[in-house]
């Protein structure tokens, strides 16, 4: 569980550390694609907390994501529409769903562990 | 749930620092973009002429550096000790250690009396005054100043000690009182301390200034010795000298 945050923390440090900069006409891009990462991160772990987690949809997910919303981005600045507003919608909507349903995945395990452990409990009691 | 495979945490790790990598650089993009020019073309090469100005006049100073530099490393021993007096002379005069004459202003400082109010205060001056008018006195070209009888230089302080101003440590006279300044250009000197506005705020507390111009002006020098104690000769001067 904590390695993500590790490697999360690490990302974050050698970005910092490195000075690396962007353009800032490139910056809208770069935010897109940050919320497109996101929302697959989360995907993914709905998709493990649900059971149907496959790894090759949840990196070819990250990757096809990524590279759409900023190609939206690119035609929209193109066709001098904000494109990139319908990228981000679809993505902030896409989060706050799997987030929900992360939560209400969390407490049915939480629940259903209680529930176990106490089966359990009263079942050793009877054997005893 | 599925236990979670080696291989999804791997994934999920490297997305991780992927986003990370990614909000990191956005940040540094974000707070970069801050600091944006907002002049416009003419303020530019106002700014520019500026600055050159300024290089101008490091130049300018290299050059006489550099000179008296030359005159100690290649000159004989006399003179050395001659340009070595005349450098200490030339700071001396600087620091305001020794007298100075020349052209200047004598500014007094006169109590106004209005005729309406029966009962009226003595006019007092105060140590913030004298420091607004000493500062324009300086903005508009002051080489030298002098307040009664104590000459200002650059650690000099101006204080209000037991409802008396203190210059140098010493208490100065009551109105009216004197100030000699030298300058080199004395009517620019006048004409800008009388449209200045330290003039309103001296009638506020119902003070006057009167300019005299005065040609061989005599400025006593400083009397008191300038404390060195804290000050220390850094490492990098010292390697430059050598």
């Amino acid at each position: 569980m904590w390695v993500p945050i590790v490697f999360l923390i690490i990302g974050l440090t050698l970005g910092l550390l490195t000075n690396f900069t962007i353009p800032p006409a490139y910056t809208n891009y770069l935010s897109i694609a940050v919320l497109a990462a996101l929302d697959t991160l989360f995907g993914g772990i709905r998709a493990q907390l649900e059971g149907k987690f496959v790894h090759t949809i949840f990196i070819s997910g990250f990757f096809f994501n990524v590279t759409l919303a900023a190609f939206l981005a690119f035609l929209g600045v193109q066709l001098g529409i904000d494109l990139y507003l319908a990228a981000i919608f679809a993505f902030g909507v896409r989060l706050f769903q799997n987030i929900a349903i992360i939560r209400r995945l969390f407490f049915d395990n939480l629940q259903k562990n209680k529930k176990k452990a106490r089966i359990e409990n009263l079942s050793n009691k009877k054997d005893n | 749930m599925q236990k979670i495979s080696r291989k999804a945490l791997l994934s999920v790790s490297f997305i991780c620092f992927l986003i990370g990598f990614m909000i990191a650089v956005l940040f540094e993009a974000e707070s970069s973009q801050k600091t944006q020019d907002t002049r416009d073309l003419w303020e530019i090469r106002s700014a520019i002429a500026e600055q050159q100005q300024q290089q101008q006049h490091l130049y300018d100073e290299i050059t006489i550096h550099e000179e008296l530099l030359s005159n100690y490393e290649e000159k004989s021993e006399h003179i050395q000790i001659e340009t070595l007096n005349d450098s200490i002379k030339l700071l001396e005069e600087q620091a305001g250690l020794i007298e100075k004459k020349g052209n200047g202003v004598i500014i007094t400082f006169q109590p106004i009396f209005l005729e309406d109010q029966p009962y009226q205060i003595y006019p007092k001056i105060n140590a913030d005054l004298l420091h607004i008018v000493v500062n324009q006195l300086n903005q508009f070209g002051a080489t030298d100043i002098v307040i009664d009888q104590e000459r200002l230089i650059n650690i000099s302080p101006i204080r209000n000690v037991n409802d008396k101003v203190y210059v140098n440590n010493s208490p100065i006279s009551d109105l009216p009182l004197e100030i000699k300044v030298l300058t080199n250009n004395v009517d620019s000197l006048i004409n800008h301390m009388e449209v200045s506005e330290v003039i309103d705020y001296l009638a506020m507390e119902n003070i006057k200034l009167t300019f005299e111009k005065a040609s061989d002006l005599y400025l006593q020098p400083y009397e008191g010795t300038i404390d060195m104690s804290g000050i220390e000769i850094s490492e990098q001067a010292e390697e430059d000298v050598n």
